[in-house]
């Protein structure tokens, strides 16, 4: 039910104020007790709080900072999740404060007032994509959708989600770290590798390269570590309701840096990929990521998480959990380095790799042997390198 | 050991002998069953082995020998009624309705009713109106019946299997078109459970339910599809009394979509059916309206393109889901 946000009185004989400025944007969610806005007197300057909870709605053609406001004035409305702001304002018109009764006693504050739903025009939406917004506190009343006649699907919500950083995939992000950090022991391992091998293959690749994004150092990587889970399936499952499922199919997560937070799309079956295939099916979904255009599928379903901060001069990180996931592999910086290599000091491509798994799930010494496996292939002569990654 | 691959029809046989050989309870009969080994072949050999006395040819008259039955059944024989074409139990359905679904009912459970109804459903073979028809969905809607629709020799075998050893009235239905598919069936002993739908295929973005002869079609349209980037999971219930509607809230929990794809008419239809339940127990799941995909509602042609015309196909079946998907 919309609640009417009013310019309060805040003192016996105050009949107007001055605006200063709202202390939550529109469409945030608001508790009751939060400080909505800040109101100034000839006394005092208050924060002025919120007495019920809702998404605010903040009336259009409400104050400015600096504005005059009446006592009564509406000021923006507290909706619930897909309700409709009125379209008329009440029946007092806005600025106008309310009569009362000759010498009666006037309350500290005016109470805030339902109003009955209004008929207003609101976008259709799917049952799904309604619960999801709710779930991610995203206002689609102003959405514009992409199903049929416009309704809002799910992926429209997530779209928006993204849109909107601070209402959804912030909070979505949020959501999903601490949900990770309160429910998973992590244990972070790093192993120090040399990937001249897989450097020197990946510039021949590039180098022959014709048409399309040829495959990333990050690919490379993504191929090495589903084959490296093959020999080690306890780190390739996923918590469920009933305990931990070990998982047939290797679906990686990858980890994408957009310009409204961190998305994981999925690359799904990855043993089954060949190289190429497996750079179209990333290059697509780092685009689609960063365009806001996933789909729920397509970041659903992963059961391991490769993550990089390789290209931003960082070489050893602890990185979190994808929770119901029990692992993740943190790609470090390669950088050329002097080495030891058969007694001689050597210019090589040096790496750090760092593995962070649930110690519920998985105990070090395995999670130490995969990711010694996985160094291992990393290292391997180019001819295996070339087989494996084929 | 290599997978042994045989066909839908010499499925049915081999558990049909099998449960014979084991249970002289049983017995076949309806028209040409006996020497000439049924109209599709669902008896070959059996008189060989079994007699005339366990295979028995009866004249045309549905409504008495379903009434035979019905009695022998009552006093703890096991009898298997070959109707042939589905649209022939039609003229037994006084008895299957009024007497066979609900004699356990009225006798407080002492009578038992281990019937099994056999005939062939379904549309494709210039068959004509009165032998194209499939009538699952009616059989569905009287309580005490159970209403088995394989789509696969494996299935078939184990359904009938199942069938063979319960204690309820059960209508086996299979589709013409089917006959002669070839499938994996394994030599041991295995029986399917009704009410357990059966992942035909594993997908993320729309849930097809489909039902005998349109399972096959639908994961050929999901072939398409996937070519196309779309992911299809695809559920076949293999009986539709009772419906594991529990498989297909899970899957649509998952995908958000449902396509329900049925060769018979839509009205008051399995797939009304499967739709109602889906939109009260899985409503929030829901991110598009859920749409059927039926045979048109109209007696069967005998033409083969105006027959090939009412039902769905793999490329309307893919159609559809693409509409779906635009949703």
């Amino acid at each position: 039910m919309a609640h009417e946000i009013k310019v309060p009185r805040l003192g016996w004989t105050m009949e107007e104020g001055t605006f200063l400025e709202w202390l939550k944007r529109d469409g945030d969610p608001v508790k009751p007790g939060e400080p909505l806005f800040i109101l100034e007197t000839d006394k005092a300057t208050q924060e002025v709080e919120a007495v019920e909870g809702g998404l605010l709605r903040i009336s259009p053609s409400g104050p400015k900072a600096g504005d005059t406001v009446a006592v009564g004035a509406v000021l923006g409305w507290l909706l619930a999740p897909g309700e409709a702001p009125p379209v008329k304002p009440p029946a007092e018109k806005a600025g106008e404060p309310p009569r009362r009764p000759e010498g009666a006693a006037v309350e500290e504050r005016e109470p805030l007032r339902a109003l009955p739903a209004a008929g207003a025009q609101l976008p259709a939406i799917s049952p799904r994509a309604a619960r999801r917004a709710a779930e991610l506190g995203i206002d689609w009343t102003r959405l514009q959708g992409t199903g049929r006649g416009g309704r809002i699907r799910e992926r429209d919500i997530l779209a928006a989600g993204a849109a909107a950083p601070l209402s959804g995939t912030r909070k979505a992000i949020a959501e999903r770290m601490v949900r990770s950090a309160q429910s998973t022991v992590p244990v972070t391992l790093a192993a120090h590798v040399d990937a001249t091998n897989l450097v020197r293959r990946r510039e021949e690749l590039k180098a022959s390269w014709s048409a399309g994004r040829a495959p990333s150092r990050h690919d490379h990587i993504v191929k090495l570590a589903a084959r490296a889970l093959k020999d080690h399936p306890a780190l390739n499952a996923r918590w469920s309701g009933e305990g931990l499922a070990p998982s047939k199919e290797i679906h990686i997560g990858i980890a994408v840096d957009t310009a409204r937070g961190l998305l994981v799309p999925v690359i799904r079956d990855v043993p089954e990929l060949g190289l190429q295939e497996l750079a179209e099916r990333s290059g697509g979904l780092i685009e689609r990521a960063r365009a806001g255009k996933l789909t729920a599928w397509e970041m659903q379903g992963g059961t391991f998480t490769v993550t990089s901060l390789g290209g931003l001069g960082i070489d050893v990180f602890t990185p979190v959990i994808n929770h119901p996931e029990v692992a993740i592999l943190g790609v470090g910086r390669i950088q050329g380095q002097a080495a030891v290599l058969g007694g001689a000091v050597k210019p090589r491509e040096m790496m750090w790799l760092s593995l962070t798994f649930d110690h519920r799930a998985v105990d070090g010494a395995p999670a130490a042997r995969f990711l010694d496996t996985l160094r291992r292939l990393i290292e391997a002569p180019e001819e295996i390198l070339k087989e494996v990654l084929s | 050991m290599a997978r042994r691959e045989i066909t839908f029809m010499k499925a049915t046989l081999e558990a049909l002998s099998e449960e014979m050989a084991k249970n002289p309870a049983i017995f076949v009969l309806g028209e040409g069953v006996g020497k000439r080994g049924g109209n599709f072949g669902t008896t070959t050999g059996l008189y060989d082995l079994y007699g005339p006395e366990r295979l028995c040819d009866t004249p045309i008259c549905e409504r008495g020998f379903i009434g035979l039955c019905a009695g022998a059944a009552m006093t703890g024989t096991r009898p298997v009624v070959d109707f042939m074409f589905s649209d022939f139990i039609l003229d037994a359905v006084g008895e299957i309705a009024n007497q066979i679904a609900k004699i356990q009912y009225m006798s407080n459970g002492r009578l038992k009713m281990p019937v099994l109804l056999r005939g062939s459903i379904g549309i494709g073979h210039s068959s004509a109106t009165h032998h194209s028809g499939s009538y699952y969905s009616m059989y569905a809607h009287f309580p005490g019946l159970r209403v088995a629709v394989p789509s696969t020799p494996y299935d078939a075998k184990g359904l009938l299997k199942r069938a063979l050893n319960c204690d309820d009235p059960v209508l086996f239905l299979e589709h013409k078109s089917l006959l002669a598919a070839k499938g994996p069936v394994p030599e041991e002993e295995y029986q399917i459970e009704f009410g357990k739908a059966s992942v035909k295929r594993e997908g993320g973005e729309v849930t097809v339910v489909a039902i005998a002869l349109m399972v096959q079609h639908a994961l050929k349209a999901a072939d398409r599809l996937a070519s196309e980037g779309v992911s299809v999971e695809i559920l076949d219930p293999r009986t539709v009394s009772p419906l594991d509607t529990e498989a297909i809230l899970k899957s649509v929990r998952k995908t958000g979509r449902l396509l329900i794809v049925d060769e018979s008419f839509a009205p008051c239809g399995i797939g009304a059916e499967i739709a109602a339940r889906i939109a009260a127990d899985g409503f929030d799941d829901l991110d598009a309206p859920i749409r059927r995909l039926n045979g048109l509602h109209a007696p069967t042609p005998y033409s083969p393109p105006l027959e090939a015309a009412v039902i769905p196909n793999p490329e309307t079946i893919a159609a559809e889901i693409r509409r779906l998907l635009e949703e």
